[in-house]
């Protein structure tokens, strides 16, 4: 049903400029305390337009140190979460297409059994099998280390789970036309699936980029030391101060680059995102 | 000198299913074979077993001499072309057509030189940058075909190539396919439901039920003298009259009271065949049977009548006549036919063989 009154699309365009203001307005807030100087938060208003120490404030938080219980740089933290999200997210990938090629292109026995035995560890994220995993880890000597960080997170039932349903809308005479060309299963692997499965990588990518970049439970339980903390987990470490201010100014620079990377992810790969989500490209 | 053996070729499912019992057939160099028959005869089932897609449970597959059973799809140099075309999509109608000669290990420049010929041949030299989303339903099975030739294979399989293409570009693509392979002199194995197709490319015809073939040879020979009851409603179109008989001394008694004479030594049940482009219209002093007519398909230049057989009993028997030029008889009037004794097909009642 589409309506083509004034008053309706005047309604309409209301109700989006309300919910844009409500979703905009904290990163407003964000963006402008990162120009406040030190203690503009704690008079009591919060500032609503920009201070005069934005400069001094990004550079000290980029390069010096984040501040509050923090002695090291963001840059660091941000290369740290890099390192993580991106670990995780290429990782999962590579372990779920490679055992969706499996399930889907192979007969072996048991393989329905071994798909459902992936399916249920959906019903186990990291925060039910926390312990267990934290004792494997230690006892791996993976504390404070990338492979620590990344390991635990990389399997991935729900992304094993769509490369499957991807695969299996793939024509069983594609497969065969790929045989009798004379393509092995690591040919066909690399020459014919990963090309049309592109799309939905891409979708992926995004999806788990963003999960690995916002993760928070893990890296606060296994890291220990500054060098490995990571972007997202640290802001909180930045709010407990034992005593003295909340530097509210270098959390706000800190808040704003933490949330860059992932922004940044979903507006570079929307097209193919999207793609990926919605048409299987026949 | 034969190309490809088919002996004894049996296929039975792990679950017991036998798809198909036993076939034994030879292909001649060059020889333009259709495998026909209706859906679940096990035809595609045949040709992918000799393509090697499916496993042979029984029997020998040869070609050019050597038993390729075991071998891998890739290694029978054989080309199939499927119903769907299966191109690869991110592909460019190049790449698809030299992807099976990169994977055999085939230099640049020869595979560069070879998709020009064949992209020559089938007029897709225009169309080797795009990709299979690009193209009509036409060109997509140009480009199929041009990737099984690219090969130089010593056979082509076709699984029903042509069952998506609309009507008119049908009958084009097929008569090309038939100077193509008349050209390249390549032999062929050709899978399809469609009788017409069958008749118009095969250099011999397999008609399969069931799994076994009913009847191996020339179109015009199937035409003629269908083996089994099956070949006959099979072949032709429309089909062949078919009516249960008794054959007397007398000659075939459809009915108590209607007998066509011809005096014979064999008595039993039979059943009586006549194709319906072999009746011919007659008058009531010298026709053979009337019928009453139910229905009327005007062609143009020939006219369909839907009748049936007015043989004195209560059973409806459903006869049809194909008459040349238009002809518009009444609905529910009688029409007196003539018979002519050559064009009778009798085969037995019970075994439902040629007699």
């Amino acid at each position: 049903m589409i309506e083509n009154r004034p008053w309706s699309r005047l309604l309409s365009h209301l109700i989006l400029i309300i919910g844009v203001f409500i979703v905009a307005l904290p990163v407003w807030v964000a963006l402008v305390g990162s120009t406040q100087p030190e203690g503009s938060f704690n008079s009591g208003s919060i500032p609503l337009w920009f201070g005069d120490q934005g400069v001094q404030n990004w550079a000290h938080v980029l390069f010096a140190e984040a501040g509050s219980t923090l002695q090291i740089p963001v840059w660091h933290l941000l290369l740290n979460s890099l390192v993580m999200a991106l670990g995780i997210t290429i990782g999962k990938i590579a372990i779920s297409i490679i055992s969706a090629y499996a399930i889907v292109f192979f007969r072996f026995p048991f393989r329905s059994a071994i798909f459902w035995v992936i399916f249920m560890t959906l019903m186990l994220p990291v925060e039910v099998r926390i312990v267990p995993t934290y004792q494997v880890i230690a006892n791996l000597d993976m504390l404070n280390s990338y492979s620590g960080l990344i390991l635990p997170l990389i399997a991935s039932a729900t992304a094993t789970f769509l490369f499957r349903q991807c695969f299996m809308s793939i024509p069983g005479e594609l497969v065969e036309a790929a045989r009798i060309d004379g393509a092995g299963p690591i040919r066909f692997f690399f020459d014919i699936l990963l090309p049309m499965s592109r799309t939905n990588i891409a979708a992926l990518f995004v999806i788990m980029f963003i999960y690995g970049w916002n993760q928070y439970l893990w890296p606060l339980i296994i890291t220990t030391d500054d060098t490995y903390y990571t972007l997202v987990m640290s802001i909180k470490s930045m709010l407990s101060v034992p005593d003295g201010d909340i530097q509210w100014n270098y959390v706000m620079v800190t808040t704003l680059l933490a949330m860059l990377p992932p922004v940044a992810v979903v507006v570079g790969m929307q097209k193919l995102f999207v793609k990926g989500l919605v048409d299987a490209e026949k | 000198m034969t190309d490809l053996v088919l002996k004894n070729i049996g296929k039975t499912y792990p679950n017991g299913y036998q798809a198909i019992p036993s076939i034994d057939l030879s292909i001649e160099e060059g020889e333009f074979i259709v495998l026909v028959g209706p859906s679940g005869c096990g035809k595609s089932t045949l040709l992918r077993m000799v393509a090697g897609l499916e496993t042979i449970t029984q029997g020998d597959l040869l070609i050019k001499g050597n038993r390729v059973n075991d071998k891998e799809p890739a290694d029978r140099d054989i080309a199939m072309v499927f119903q769907n075309y299966a191109l690869y999509p991110h592909m460019t109608v190049r790449a698809n057509m030299e992807y099976g000669l990169k994977n055999r290990g085939v230099s640049k420049d020869e595979r560069h030189t070879k998709v020009m010929d064949v992209a020559q041949m089938l007029g897709l030299d225009e169309l080797l940058d795009r990709r299979p989303g690009q193209l009509s339903g036409g060109q997509r099975q140009r480009v199929a075909m041009g990737r099984a030739m690219v090969r130089d294979p010593k056979v082509f399989l076709f699984d029903e190539p042509l069952s998506n293409l609309d009507a008119k570009l049908r009958v084009q693509m097929r008569v090309e396919i038939r100077q193509l392979q008349r050209k390249l002199a390549t032999t062929t194995l050709y899978v399809t439901h469609d009788q017409v197709e069958a008749m118009t490319l095969a250099d011999r015809l397999v008609v399969l039920n069931k799994g076994k073939a009913e009847q191996i040879g020339t179109p015009m020979e199937l035409y003629d003298k269908p083996a089994t009851t099956f070949v006959a409603e099979f072949i032709g179109s429309p089909s062949m009259n078919l009516f249960d008989a008794m054959l007397t001394e007398r000659g075939i008694e459809l009915s108590e009271s209607l007998t066509l004479l011809m005096p014979h030594q064999y008595r039993g049940a039979i059943k009586w065949g006549i194709r319906p482009e072999h009746l011919l219209q007659s008058d009531e002093a010298n026709g053979d049977f009337s019928l009453q007519v139910q229905a009327v398909e005007s062609l143009g230049a020939e006219t369909l009548i839907h009748g049936v057989l007015e043989d004195g009993t209560e059973q409806p028997k459903p006869i049809v006549v194909r008459l040349a030029g238009p002809h518009l008889p009444d609905i529910g009037s009688r029409m007196w036919l003539t018979a002519p004794l050559k064009h009778w097909h009798l085969f037995d009642a019970t075994t439902q063989q040629r007699l």
